[in-house]
């Protein structure tokens, strides 16, 4: 039902998107990771997130998460505030 | 690309000359050989190349090996890698692929290259590993497609092993299904505690308690990349304890924690020699030199390799060597976040220093990545004169297609070979649109018009020779879409414009001006003028010693001399071409399959309508998995007027309608249409109403002014007019027939076309018997006679049928060229069909030979060996082998002499 799609749930514009990987990843990483922003969590986890432009850009980093060989844990999609 | 490199993705990786022996793993890998294909499935940094690389040397087969890189990605460039691995077991196999990989545009369907490359294999004796390592940096859907392909076919005495960090798009779980699929993945691949213990003490040479061996072993969850940081950092330190105890507490990523401790151990000019050379996928002691402008690149290689954590060497000469990816991931990081201003300029120096070394595709891959689009449009310009077997007209247009547009239109000379390349894949548009734009840019005044000065400098200093003689290469390409689209006043123009304008000694240019002209020639019907300037051509082409542009321009040179009733001038020069193709020695070029194609009409024209099949199933043998892309139309056509020899009117209709969905533009002249072909049949059918239609479409008339190039048209016309009139007396103007025919024939003897002579008097001559007037019937046909016999002509005129054959007789009456005539009445009703041969009536079991096979064992009767038999034959040894070996199945032999005896009792060779 296009008429009710809602415009933000489009997989293919941007939008906010949070990886979730195991092991504290250095800072260093953010250009590697085209800009997410990197975050600490305390059982040891780390947070990226940021915008990503469509789905093409966000297995492109999901690639790079695989190519360094960190554990993925999730993979979840932000509404913009 | 210089032999190292190749040999370096092709060779295996050098045998470590410590590492962990993982016997349970080996075996798990030598019980999967029966199911043929081997998956090692797991992250970076799980021994996955040193797991293969063991196997490899414990397994007792060959091995061909392919390291893929990311630059692997286009299928075509794939599919020359993994022949070439597979050359390295022997040098025979996939010829026929390489054949049809370089192939002109567009590709031949992958199938078929595929199914040439396991032909061979089939023919090969051993059982062989082939091995993809780093498979996942080459996802595509074309490779993904052509590997399943590939997988679902494996002939048994090859074993695939793919090395991979993600899962390949293959029906994997059907694969596993059925048990022909062996996986290895993360958690077969991690180091148990006991694997951890012997590589940490006796590999490393480390000497840990069980405790600190198992507190690594748990931090790093057997990952094998972590195990040799971590034994690298604790390296000559004194409390290994507390090292442990600081990185098991710790929370961070192990790799950022022990490349951090690695890197933090290397001296300075070390480390900043890691992070300037990380955007490499190779690395040379000359290449890193110029990338980070020191002069001890050698030096360092050596470093680091006894260090013994970043580089594996690739090739055993340590000429190149690479990063371990995941090292390489972590090193650019680091440089993305410390140094990420200099990348680009890294990226500048890698690509001129291959662009010096001759590796076009490598140096335009780092221009791109340097995002200067500039260096990369100047070394595309200096790259496409080379454009070879390994750096593919595909790559070469890939990059110019990532080039800004704006860019292109402002480099003359690029944008003349992005419209040949173009021109080369029959898209004649696009070509002549690139051509206009360089046309715009040479002719524009306006400097405003012009790039910025800088740019234009770089430009004529890339390649100056070539922007000097730019107008002719655009008149070169502007001659080839005018012929392409049978405008044949601008062909001569601008063919003639480009031999003025190029220097006596561009021999290759001028040549290629001279062909257009010649072609033009041959469109305009002055074949006496094209004949001389193809037969010039192709000697020239020979002394050059291009075998295959030679036999291209003999074919032309034997179709011409075909239309000027030259026939037996016509096989000579095939037959000769044919001579020179033996006599080198070597693989046939694919192009051979236009001689017997020539060849197969030649003997259907004389009659011999069997050596015509046998000619034209070679033509079809050779050209099938060529890409010649304008071939098979030729072969269709020509088979079809096979079939039509041989009264099968239908299939030469079905044969017509695939030759049409495979016509492609060329400057050869379109001079026997394939929709009047089409209508001649109809005509023979009594289709007359379509017939018509056609002939209304074409906007034919009785009256037009005779033109070569239409000329096969108008006879067609004329005689739709006989059988109209046949039909039906009065309906069809057989006066008017009569005079078109007439003028058609004086333009042809003008021209002096002998072949249009004959074949436009015999429908003269028809034209008047229809008419009533035997008399004018039988003096015409006495022309023909006349003129058909010194040349043996015999199709001409029994493919007209019955009232051909009334004619005959009476001329036979009147005593005209009796036996001639005698041998063409013969034709009309060939002998009865040979008596079933015993082999036919009585195997009932057994498969009856090939036309093929019946040859190959008629030769192996003769005592020929293999590689004779593949030389007189003109096929690979391998086909050879192949059919061989059918033979020997069919007909239940065990060797040549068995197979021999078999035959000759069951009639299939003389007994003796």
């Amino acid at each position: 039902m296009p008429a009710s799609h809602s415009h933000s749930a489009d997989p293919d514009r941007p939008a906010v998107y949070q990886i979730r990987v195991k092991g504290h990843l250095d800072g260093l990483w953010q250009a590697w990771f085209e800009g997410l922003r990197i975050t600490s969590e305390e059982n040891g986890n780390t947070l990226l997130t940021g915008p990503v432009s469509d789905q093409a850009a966000l297995h492109g980093l999901l690639r790079k998460v695989r190519d360094i060989g960190l554990p993925l844990l999730s993979v979840v999609r932000v509404e913009p505030e | 690309m210089p032999l190292t490199l190749l040999a370096a993705k092709l060779s295996l990786p050098p045998l470590r000359p410590k590492t962990v022996l993982r016997p349970h793993l080996i075996e798990q890998l030598n019980a999967g050989l029966p199911a043929g294909l081997t998956l090692i499935s797991a992250p970076a940094g799980f021994g996955k190349t040193t797991l293969v690389r063991a196997w490899a040397a414990a397994c007792k087969r060959p091995v061909a090996w392919l390291s893929l890189d990311e630059g692997d990605a286009d299928l075509a460039g794939f599919l020359s890698y993994l022949v070439a691995a597979l050359q390295t077991l022997d040098g025979h196999i996939g010829t026929g692929a390489l054949g049809l990989l370089r192939a002109a545009q567009p590709q031949p369907p992958t199938e078929s290259i595929l199914t040439a490359l396991l032909n061979d294999v089939t023919a090969f004796h051993n059982n062989f590993l082939v091995v993809l390592d780093d498979f996942h940096l080459i996802r595509a859907k074309p490779i993904d497609d052509a590997l399943t392909y590939l997988v679902e076919h494996l002939p048994p005495q090859m074993h695939l092993v793919i090395a991979t960090r993600e899962d390949p798009h293959l029906p994997l779980a059907r694969l596993r299904a059925r048990g022909r699929l062996t996986e290895l993945r993360a958690a077969d691949l991690r180091f148990t505690p006991a694997e951890a213990a012997d590589f940490l003490n006796q590999v490393m040479g480390l000497n840990l308690s069980p405790d600190d061996i198992a507190a690594l072993e748990a931090r790093t969850e057997g990952w094998i990349a972590g195990l040799q940081l971590a034994a690298l950092s604790l390296h000559g330190r004194t409390d290994p304890a507390r090292f442990i105890q600081a990185f098991t507490g710790s929370h961070r990523f192990v790799l950022d924690y022990l490349v951090d401790e690695v890197l933090e151990r290397q001296p300075e000019p070390v480390r900043r020699f890691l992070l300037q050379t990380a955007i490499l996928d190779q690395l040379s002691a000359p290449l890193c030199g110029a990338v980070a402008e020191r002069d001890d690149g050698q030096a360092m290689l050596e470093v680091l390799e006894r260090g013994n954590v970043f580089v594996a060497p690739l090739d055993d000469h340590r000429h190149w060597y690479r990063y371990h990816h995941l090292f390489a991931e972590v090193l650019q990081a680091r440089v993305m976040a410390e140094l990420p201003d200099l990348i680009p300029s890294l990226h500048r120096r890698a690509s001129l220093w291959y662009a010096q070394n001759g590796l076009p595709a490598e140096a335009i891959r780092h221009a791109l990545a340097a995002a200067d689009f500039d260096l990369a449009a100047a070394q595309l310009e200096l790259a496409w004169p080379h454009t070879d077997d390994r750096f593919h007209h595909t790559t070469w247009l890939a990059g110019v297609r990532a080039l800004p547009a704006e860019l292109v239109r402002a480099r003359p000379v690029l944008s003349v070979w992005y419209a040949h390349a173009l021109l080369a894949t029959g898209d004649l548009e696009g070509a002549q649109a690139r051509l206009a734009e360089a046309e715009r840019w040479l002719e524009s005044g306006d400097p405003v018009q012009k790039p910025a000065a800088t740019q234009a400098a770089t430009l004529v200093i890339v390649d100056e020779r070539q922007l000097q003689t730019l107008p002719a290469t655009i008149a070169i390409g502007r001659a080839y879409c005018a012929q392409a689209l049978g405008d044949g006043p601008s062909t001569v123009q601008c063919a003639r414009q480009a031999l003025d304008l190029l220097p006596a000694d561009d021999q290759v240019r001028r040549g290629q001006a001279t062909a257009l002209l010649g072609l033009a020639y041959w469109a305009n019907g002055n074949l006496e003028a094209a004949d001389r300037i193809f037969s010039d051509y192709t000697r020239q082409l020979r002394s050059a010693g291009n075998l295959p542009d030679a036999i291209s321009t003999a074919f032309v040179v034997a179709d011409i001399r075909m239309a000027l009733g030259r026939l037996r001038e016509a096989a000579g020069t095939l037959e000769q071409m044919l001579q020179n193709v033996v006599a080198q020695g070597g693989s046939v070029p694919p192009e051979t399959a236009d001689l017997y194609r020539g060849l197969g009409d030649l003997y259907r024209e004389w009659g011999d309508l069997d050596a015509a099949a046998r000619s034209l199933l070679s033509a079809q043998e050779l050209g099938e998995h060529t890409g010649l892309f304008d071939w098979p139309h030729r072969l269709y056509v020509a088979q079809a007027r096979l079939h039509q020899s041989q009264g099968d009117l239908e299939g030469a209709l079905q044969l017509l309608d695939q030759a049409e969905g495979l016509f492609v533009r060329t400057p050869l002249p379109d001079v026997h249409p394939l929709a009047a072909r089409r209508t001649r049949i109809w005509i023979a059918q009594g289709r007359l109403t379509e017939a018509l239609a056609w002939a209304r479409e074409r906007g034919l008339s009785v009256d037009d002014t005779p033109n070569y190039l239409r000329e096969f048209e108008h006879v067609t016309l004329a005689r739709l007019l006989i059988a109209q009139h046949t039909s039906e007396p009065g309906a069809g103007s057989i006066r008017e027939a009569i005079g078109l025919l007439e003028r058609l024939l004086s333009a042809a003897e003008a021209g002096r076309r002998l072949g249009s002579v004959i074949k436009i008097l015999v429908v003269l001559a028809l034209a008047h018997e229809a008419a009533g007037s035997r008399p004018a019937a039988l003096g015409t046909l006495e022309r023909a006679l006349m003129l058909a016999e010194p040349e043996g002509y015999v199709r001409i005129f029994v493919d007209e049928g019955p009232p051909m054959e009334r004619l005959l007789h009476a001329a036979a009456a009147r005593g005209t060229a009796p036996d001639y005539v005698q041998r063409l009445l013969a034709a009309f009703h060939p002998a009865a069909p040979a008596p079933t041969r015993p082999y036919a009536a009585q195997s009932t079991s057994a498969e009856p030979l090939s036309e093929r096979e019946r040859e190959v064992l008629h030769h192996i009767a003769e005592g020929l060996t293999n590689r004779e038999i593949a030389d007189r034959l003109y096929l690979s040894l391998y086909t050879v082998k192949a059919h061989a070996r059918s033979i020997y199945a069919k007909l239940e032999a065990n060797n040549r002499t068995q197979a021999v005896a078999k035959a000759r009792e069951l009639g299939i060779l003389p007994r003796v």
